[in-house]
C-alpha cells in the first residue's frame, strides 16, 4: 500500500493537469446562458433601483433588456470561467433610445458571477444611490451577483 | 486479595449441558508468512480448569482470541456449548466472559462508569451487578470512582475480571490473568478460580509459566510455534515427566555428594552459590533424603528448582527436531 | 482489600434473561451517551448556538460589507442576507470539518484505546456495532444541521426582517425569504452526510483519528483547489463538495433545482460507497491481537 500511494498521487496530479490544459472544460459556462441570466437579473435590479429612488417603475417587459457577453479577448474560447465583458442594452424611453450598461463580469466555475458596473455613471457608476428623504442606499446595479445552471 | 468463600455456590443445573464446553477443531490462522495456529484442537469438558501453555509467541493469545471471535481462523470449526457462531449470531457469546491480553477500558471514564457502559451493552439486569462485581474482584471502592487512565496493571486485571463477572459466565476465558499481580494476588486468584470451577463453571486460562498453573489446572494444552505438542490431564503429564530438579542444602555437602553417588538414580552436583543441585524422581529423592538422615547428614533446605512438569514443558517447547508425544483426554 | 463472602452471580441459562431490546439500538444509545460526555462535542454545540449571533453582532458593529460573496452587499440592508453570507462561506469550509470531528474518530477511538476487544467480546455482533456507531455519527451531523438552521434563522431575524435582494435581482419579502433560507440550509444535509461517510471510511481504513479527521479537512482543501480548475461538467457534479452550492438555484429568478437534484444523487453515491467500503473492511478485520 505504501508503494501505491505516491503513484496514485502522481497519477491524480497528471490527470488534473491534463484536464486543465486540454481545454475540455464545462460547456455549461457559455455565453448564451450568461447573457440570459445577467439580462434578466439586470432588469429586475433596474426596476428595484428606480423604485428606491422614488421614480416610476417600468415593467420588466418594457425594458427589453438584452445582454451581449464576450469572454476575454477575441480569439479566446467563449466558454468557461474567467473575466467576461457584458454589454446590456435596454429601453427606457422606447426602442428609439437604447441605453447600454457595461459590466466587467467575473464568472466562477460553479456558474455564479459577480458583475462590476463599468458605466454609464448614472446607472452603475457609484455604489450608493439617494433615496427619498436623502437616505443613502446601496445601488443595486453597481454590483450584480447571480448564478446560472451550468449542468 | 481474592478470598471467595462462597459455600452455597449454585451449580448450573436444569440445563442440558452439551458434552463439551469448548470444541475447537483444526484451527489454523496465518498472518502473511507467519503461521500463528497450525491445526490446533482444543476440547474442553464443562466444569474443569484447562490451561493453555506455551512460550511467548506460541499462539496462546491467538487461540483465545479465536474463541472470542476476534480473530477469524482460515480453517477450523469452533463450537461453544455446542453452538457455532454462524448458527447463534450475536448471542453466541452468551454466558462466555473473559479477556484477551491486558484488559483495556475507556481512560476518560472511571472504573465504575466503564462497567456501567459494558453492563448497558449486555442488557438485562447486568447493571445491578456492577457493585457486586467490583467488590468481588477486590477493587477498592474509592479507586473504582477514579478514571481508568490512572490505574495500575493489577487494577486493570481486576477490572477485567469484574467485566467478565457481569456476564454471569459459564465459561471464563482468561489470557495470562496473573500478569502484573504479586504472589499474594496470584494465590488468591487461584483460590477464586478453584471456587468457580467447583460451581460447575469452565475456566480456560493461558500462561507461559508452568509452575503457576500446575497447582490449579486439571488439564492443559501445550502450544509451541502454533502447534499442539501436548494435550491431556496433568496426571498423564506427570507420568511422562522427566525427573525434577531440586536445590539441597545440608550440614555436610561433601558427604551428601558421596551418598548421591551411591544412591539409586540420583544425580547431584555442587552449586556455585552453595548447596547442591539434585536431579531425581520424587520417590528416589525421598529415599535419598532418608538415607542422608541415617548417615547423620541433616537436610537444612530442600526446594524445587524446576518441577517435573516444568522440565517436561521446557522439553516440549524447546526448538528441537524430535516430535513430542501427543495424547487426547 | 479483602472480600469475605462475596456472592458470585448465579449463572443463568442463555434463554432465561429478560427480553432484549434491539442490539443496534443498545449500541446506538451507548455511543450517544459517550458522545455527549466528550468535551469537543459540547464545545461544538455551544459554538453552533452562539456563533451566528456573534456574527450578526459583528456586522452590526462595523460598516464594512463583505465584497466578494453573494448577498454580501446586502448585509446592512436586510437581516436575511447575513445567514446567507454565513452559509456561502461556512458551508464548504466548516461543515465537513465539524462532522469529521465525530465521524473521523468514532471508530478509530476504539483502536486508539484498544477497547475493541473489550466491547466485541460481549453478546453484540460486529454489524450491530457498525450500525450503531454509524447512526450515532449521522445523528450528530443531523443535530448539528438542525441547530445551525434554527440559530441562523433567529440571528438573522434579530438583525432585521426587511425584504432581501435575491440572486435573480428580485426583491423577496420576509416570509418567502425565511422559507428559502431554511431550504438552503436544509439542502446542506445530503453533502454533510456524504462527508460523514467519508470520515467514517477514512477512520475505519486507517484506524487513526488523526487520519480520519485530518483526512476530511485535507480533502476539503483539495476540493477547494480543484474547483478553481475548469473541469468538465460531469466531473464537477461528481465532487462531494459541489452539492453544498446547490442552494444558489433556489434564489434565482426563475428558480432552478437541477443542481439540487444532481447534488442529492452525488451525495447519496458518496454516502453509499464510503459506507459500504467501511462496512466491508470492518467486518473482516482482525481485532488488534498480537500475532
Amino acid at each position: 500500500m505504501r508503494r501505491v500511494r505516491p503513484a496514485l498521487a502522481a497519477g491524480a496530479i497528471a490527470a488534473l493537469t491534463a484536464l486543465t490544459v486540454s481545454g475540455c472544460g464545462s460547456d455549461g459556462l457559455s455565453a448564451p446562458r450568461l447573457q440570459d441570466s445577467i439580462s434578466s437579473t439586470f432588469a429586475h435590479l433596474y426596476v428595484l433601483q428606480q423604485a428606491e429612488q422614488g421614480n416610476p417603475q417600468p415593467s420588466l417587459r418594457s425594458l427589453h433588456s438584452h445582454a451581449s457577453c464576450q469572454r476575454g479577448t477575441p480569439g479566446t474560447a467563449q466558454d468557461g470561467p474567467g473575466t467576461w465583458l457584458c454589454l446590456i442594452t435596454y429601453y427606457v424611453a422606447g426602442p428609439a433610445y437604447p441605453v447600454v450598461a457595461k459590466y466587467k463580469v467575473d464568472v466562477q466555475t460553479d456558474g455564479c458571477y459577480a458583475a462590476d458596473g463599468d458605466g454609464p455613471a448614472s446607472v452603475n457608476g457609484s455604489t450608493t444611490i439617494t433615496g427619498p428623504h436623502y437616505r443613502q442606499l446601496v445601488n443595486p446595479l453597481s454590483l450584480v451577483d447571480g448564478c446560472f445552471d451550468y449542468t | 486479595m481474592f478470598a471467595c468463600r462462597t459455600p452455597g455456590l449454585p451449580t448450573v443445573s436444569g440445563v442440558t449441558e452439551p458434552a463439551l464446553a469448548v470444541e475447537a477443531r483444526g484451527m489454523t490462522k496465518w498472518y502473511g508468512e507467519t503461521t500463528a495456529l497450525d491445526a490446533v484442537d482444543l476440547l474442553v469438558r464443562p466444569g474443569i480448569i484447562h490451561g493453555v501453555l506455551g512460550p511467548n509467541g506460541a499462539g496462546k493469545t491467538t487461540l483465545l482470541a479465536a474463541l472470542f471471535g476476534l480473530v477469524t481462523p482460515e480453517e477450523g470449526t469452533l463450537r461453544l456449548f455446542g453452538r457455532s457462531r454462524a448458527e447463534s449470531g450475536a448471542g453466541w457469546l452468551d454466558g462466555v466472559g473473559g479477556f484477551v491480553e491486558t484488559p483495556r477500558f475507556y481512560p476518560y471514564l472511571t472504573g465504575r462508569q466503564n462497567l456501567s457502559v459494558l453492563a448497558g451493552l449486555d442488557g438485562g439486569d447486568a447493571a445491578g451487578l456492577v457493585d457486586g462485581a467490583i467488590e468481588l474482584v477486590g477493587l477498592d471502592a474509592a479507586a473504582s470512582r477514579k478514571r481508568v487512565r490512572g490505574y495500575s496493571l493489577g487494577m486493570r486485571q481486576r477490572l477485567g475480571l469484574a467485566a467478565a463477572v457481569l456476564r454471569r459466565p459459564r465459561l471464563l476465558i482468561l489470557d495470562e490473568p496473573a500478569n502484573g499481580m504479586d504472589p499474594a494476588g496470584i494465590r488468591d486468584l487461584r483460590t477464586a478460580l478453584r471456587q468457580l470451577a467447583r460451581g460447575g463453571r469452565t475456566i480456560i486460562l493461558s500462561s507461559h509459566d508452568m509452575g503457576q498453573v500446575e497447582e490449579i489446572c486439571d488439564s492443559v494444552t501445550v502450544l509451541h510455534r502454533g502447534r499442539v505438542v501436548f494435550t491431556g490431564g496433568l496426571d498423564v503429564m506427570r507420568g511422562d515427566a522427566p525427573d525434577g530438579t531440586w536445590r539441597l542444602f545440608t550440614s555436610d555437602d561433601e558427604a551428601a555428594l558421596t551418598e548421591a553417588g551411591a544412591a539409586d538414580e540420583v544425580k547431584a552436583a555442587r552449586r556455585d552459590e552453595g548447596g547442591l543441585t539434585v536431579h531425581a524422581a520424587q520417590d528416589k529423592l525421598d529415599a535419598y533424603v532418608l538415607a542422608l538422615g541415617r548417615q547423620g547428614i541433616a537436610v537444612r533446605g530442600l526446594e524445587p528448582d524446576v518441577t517435573a512438569l516444568e522440565s517436561l514443558f521446557f522439553q516440549l517447547t524447546r526448538d528441537a527436531e524430535a516430535p513430542a508425544p501427543e495424547e487426547t483426554p | 482489600m479483602t472480600l469475605a463472602a462475596g456472592r458470585w452471580p448465579a449463572a443463568v441459562p442463555p434463554a432465561g434473561a429478560a427480553p432484549q431490546r434491539s442490539g443496534t439500538l443498545v449500541v446506538y444509545r451507548m455511543e450517544l451517551a459517550k458522545l455527549s460526555r466528550q468535551i469537543r462535542v459540547r464545545t461544538i454545540a455551544v459554538c453552533a448556538v452562539i456563533g451566528p449571533f456573534l456574527v450578526v453582532a459583528g456586522f452590526h458593529v462595523q460598516n464594512a460589507t463583505p465584497g466578494d460573496t453573494a448577498f454580501g452587499q446586502w448585509v446592512h440592508t436586510s437581516g436575511f442576507a447575513i445567514p446567507m453570507v454565513i452559509l456561502g462561506f461556512a458551508a464548504q469550509w466548516i461543515i465537513p470539518g465539524l462532522t469529521a470531528l465525530v465521524a473521523g474518530d468514532i471508530f478509530s477511538a476504539e483502536d486508539h484505546f484498544g477497547t475493541w476487544k473489550t466491547v466485541l467480546t460481549r453478546s453484540r455482533s460486529r454489524s450491530q456495532f457498525f450500525t450503531g456507531k454509524f447512526l450515532a455519527a449521522v445523528s450528530y451531523g443531523l443535530a448539528l444541521a438542525v441547530i445551525l438552521i434554527v440559530t441562523d434563522l433567529l440571528a438573522g431575524l434579530l438583525a432585521g426582517t426587511q425584504p432581501v435582494v435575491a440572486l435573480g435581482g428580485q426583491l423577496v419579502p420576509a416570509g418567502h425569504a425565511a422559507t428559502l433560507e431554511v431550504l438552503s440550509y436544509a439542502s446542506e444535509i445530503p453533502p454533510l452526510l456524504a462527508f460523514t461517510a467519508v470520515g467514517i471510511m477514512l477512520s475505519v481504513l486507517t484506524r487513526s483519528s488523526v487520519a480520519g479527521i485530518g483526512g476530511v479537512i485535507a480533502l476539503t482543501f483539495v476540493l477547494q483547489v480543484v474547483t478553481l480548475i475548469d473541469l468538465p461538467g460531469w466531473l464537477q457534479v461528481a465532487l462531494p463538495s459541489t452539492p453544498f452550492l446547490a442552494w444558489h438555484g433556489f434564489w434565482e429568478q426563475p428558480a432552478f433545482c437541477t443542481a439540487f437534484w444532481w447534488g442529492l444523487v452525488t451525495s447519496a453515491a458518496w454516502f453509499v460507497v464510503c459506507g459500504g467500503v467501511s462496512w466491508w473492511v470492518f467486518r473482516r478485520r482482525t481485532i488488534g491481537v498480537a500475532a
